[in-house]
């Protein structure tokens, strides 16, 4: 049984972190994983996926998630959680960050931001959970944090064996950077209990 | 996030550029060279990590094919790694190397970019394998990307052949678990005595080795029937697929129950076992991106393919995408999203080579561009590119345009620091020779920004953290015969404007370099400045600047209100540069940043 995590949002939020935490941690938990983005010109404030698929028991081929497949979805952004969401299965399970980012193209090429962002995401059928992960982390003090929040809110969804999620962040982060992390961990995880 | 244990046992989380490098390392490279490109640029810092092995950023990927050559020569292993383009680059050393063969193992990553994630096109580099007659291996996830350049070591050796390596973006840049080994040591074979008619390709020697060549490739043709590095696995018979590297991973996760003839190695084609797995099976297709390059030449032997849509043949596959190419079954279609804003890359807040495009915009010049992040200076609203082609092309076009519409025509080439000791210094004297007026603007932010910031000539230091001698673009436009230098901070709008209007009107050749270390390796941030709500005309020529952190917000008045994200902001102060009316300032004694 494989599960498919797509994490999706905008360069320079720290999702390519966060997909290395996850990716260490399902190793250190002794499973299969495979992760897979694209870096280069794509990273320069633009949209940004990354694919991470696991199995405690098995093989995972392709790199990629299968179109319309991915189990569970991480949006880091409204606008891109809403534009990934048809990568998602349709009883896929979606956390998704309530803060915009608004993209350029909104004051140069006139375009406009969905003001009903959230309200499509909510409507697709999918379980979604609204999660204020940029405000919590402003409130722990480092905003740069929310990725680690929105992994926190993801363990409570992928329950990962002994404290693989902890070693993970300790071997993925600076050191400096460990306590907050691990504080910004399990605030994402209260999140999801309080909802 | 690279790791370095190294204990026999370990299974590691590798990317497939960590595990090329891992692989090296364990065959017992002496030598790794190389030119950043993506997605190639982490193979090299990544065997740095990993300790006891030169390596060097070269200048460019022709060089550095040709230093490994000559480590190669000295009997010593040798990686060297680039993109895919890189490989045209370095096609000339390429060539003849074939004819010459090797001392020491000599690899050659090329990383092909299907989809063009970070490149200007997609060619696919299988057609050089076949043009120059070179073995090539193709690994379908990290495991392989280490255990196929460990087998490429030992096959450049056996078969005297520098041999190919051919990740994509989607072996490269995504992690795999990895059991590794220790590092052998291999030390440089024999004295260093010459052998000139192995070494030096004058016709008499050249046509000798040219017949060498066609026994070498008898030889491995009869390598390619039983190595295992092709693989027969036999599912149902009522369908048969023909693949290699990423390419197997998608069909494999399609079509689970399918027969695969899986290639490793997808130069030389082994003819009798592709003859002997098409007999098994009721319908053949052969999935690979890009060209139909296996599909001819199994077509070529014989044997049925089913064909395929030409559409499949223009970026990645996917899982879904190979299932539609064989069965017509169309993946799921995501909602429709037309309406929602596009979030194109963008040059980063604080950017100095934002000024320059504005400065050029203004001065309406027809820029011929390079390949680096300034590239994105074609995009809105600076738009202020208007050619890119190929490493150091924009210099050579500046000229011959000038050539053809004169003197006064507005053109400027804009021209990475990198980029520039890549391959511009080269048209830069083909201008001073030729009697040129152009003017070259070199965007010298200290680093190789696109890649992820690799060190180069300009900066002078070096990959290995030796320090080098750094070089002088100034005193180097001086050499080449261009008296007319200026250097400007980009940061100083005005400044970069007035250097840039009088080279243009300058009838000589000339050279502006606008130097501003790039706003991702500085760490130390200025102020956000503040927007007098009061002064403020609405005007938005802030906001057409293109910065990320600034846009315009609805408050009700007639036009849209600017308004700085504190978050993204460096505190540049090109917004407060361009305002008409300075409603714009850096906040007065405040020595808060936002870092």
């Amino acid at each position: 049984m494989v599960t498919n995590v797509l994490l999706t949002g905008v360069g320079g939020q720290g999702i390519i972190t966060a997909s290395t935490v996850l990716s260490q941690a399902c190793r250190l938990a002794g499973w299969e994983v495979k992760k897979s983005e694209v870096h280069g010109m794509s990273q320069r404030g633009g949209s940004v996926n990354s694919y991470v698929r696991f199995s405690p028991d098995g093989q995972v081929a392709s790199p990629l998630i299968p179109e319309g497949a991915a189990g569970i979805m991480l949006a880091f952004e409204p606008l891109e959680g809403l534009r990934q969401i048809g990568q998602t299965a349709p009883d896929a399970t979606v956390l998704i960050e309530e803060r915009r980012i608004v993209p350029v193209t909104v004051n140069l090429e006139g375009f406009s931001y969905p003001e009903d962002v959230l309200e499509r995401v909510l409507g697709s059928g999918r379980e979604v959970t609204v999660i204020a992960a940029a405000q919590a982390a402003t409130e722990l003090g480092e905003p740069r944090a929310a990725n680690t929040i929105m992994l926190g809110a993801l363990s409570t969804l992928v329950e990962l064996p002994g404290d693989a999620w902890e070693r993970a962040l300790r071997l993925v982060l600076k050191p400096e950077a460990v306590d907050v992390n691990l504080e910004a961990f399990r605030a994402g995880q209260e999140l999801m209990k309080s909802d | 996030m690279a790791e370095t244990a190294k204990r026999a046992s370990d299974v590691l989380l590798l990317s497939g550029n960590e595990a090329i490098a891992r692989g090296a390392w364990e065959a017992g490279v002496r030598l790794g060279s190389g030119y950043p490109g993506t997605p190639s640029s982490e193979i090299l810092p990544a065997l740095k990590e990993l300790g006891g092995v030169y390596v060097e950023w070269s200048v460019n990927e022709k060089v550095a094919l040709e230093v490994a050559a000559g480590a190669s020569i000295a009997g010593a292993r040798a990686l060297v790694t680039m993109k895919h383009v890189g490989l045209n680059v370095a096609a000339d050393p390429l060539f003849t190397l074939s004819y010459t063969g090797v001392g020491g193992g000599l690899v050659i990553v090329t990383a092909d970019d299907p989809s063009m994630h970070s490149s200007q096109n997609e060619q696919d580099n299988r057609n050089y394998a076949r043009a120059a007659k070179v073995p090539m291996l193709q690994p379908a996830d990290s495991q392989e990307a280490r255990d196929l350049t460990m087998q490429a070591f030992e096959l450049s050796e056996r078969f005297d052949v520098p041999v190919l390596v051919r990740p994509v973006t989607r072996i490269s840049h995504s992690d795999g678990l990895v059991e590794v080994g220790e590092r052998q040591d291999v030390e440089p074979a024999g004295e260093l005595e010459p052998c000139p008619e192995k070494y030096v390709m004058i016709p008499a020697h050249a046509r000798r080795r040219r017949v060498a060549m066609a026994e070498r490739t008898r030889k491995l043709l009869a390598f390619a029937e039983e190595t295992e590095l092709n693989r027969e696995e036999m599912g149902d018979s009522s369908l048969g697929i023909i693949a290699a590297g990423v390419a197997h991973q998608y069909a494999k996760e399609a079509f689970p129950t399918a027969s695969f003839l899986k290639l490793g190695l997808v130069w030389p084609l082994p003819a009798d076992r592709i003859r002997a797995f098409a007999e098994e099976l009721e319908r053949l297709c052969v999935v690979e991106e890009l060209d139909p390059y296996l599909t001819e030449q199994v077509m070529a032997l014989g044997v049925e393919v089913e064909p395929v849509d030409d559409r499949f043949r223009i970026g990645e596959l996917t899982p879904g995408r190979v299932r539609e190419m064989i069965t017509g079954e169309r993946p799921p279609e995501g909602e429709p999203d037309e309406d929602l804003p596009p979030r194109p890359p963008t040059l980063c807040p604080g950017c100095p080579h934002r000024s320059v495009f504005v400065a050029l915009r203004k001065l309406g010049a027809y820029v011929t561009g390079d390949i680096g992040c300034y590239t994105l200076g074609t995009l809105p609203p600076l738009e202020a590119v208007h050619t890119c082609l190929c490493m150091g092309a924009g210099i050579g076009e500046a000229h011959g345009i000038q050539k053809i519409r004169g003197h006064e025509a507005p053109v400027v080439a804009v021209i990475g620091d990198s980029t520039f000791t890549h391959s511009g210094i080269t048209g830069l004297v083909n201008i001073a020779y030729n009697a040129g007026v152009s003017t070259a603007v070199i965007l010298d932010n200290r680093t190789t920004a696109m890649t992820g910031g690799q060190v180069h000539p300009g900066v002078g230091e070096t990959l290995s953290g030796m320090p080098g001698r750094e070089l002088d673009f100034a005193r180097l436009a001086r050499a080449i015969g261009i008296e007319d230098v200026r250097v400007v901070d980009p940061y100083d709008m005005a400044a970069t404007e007035g250097a840039l209007r009088e080279a243009m009107a300058s009838p000589e050749p000339s050279v502006v370099i606008a130097r501003r270390e790039c706003v991702l390796t500085v760490r130390e941030r200025a102020p956000v400045p503040e927007l007098d709500v009061e002064t403020c005309i609405r005007c938005g020529q802030c906001i057409r600047i293109g910065c990320p952190a600034l846009s315009g917000v609805d408050d009700g008045g007639e036009r849209p209100l600017p308004q700085i994200d504190p978050a993204l902001c460096t505190g540049c102060l090109m917004c407060a540069q361009v305002c008409p009316v300075d409603a714009l300032k850096a906040p007065e004694g405040s020595g808060e940043g936002n870092a």
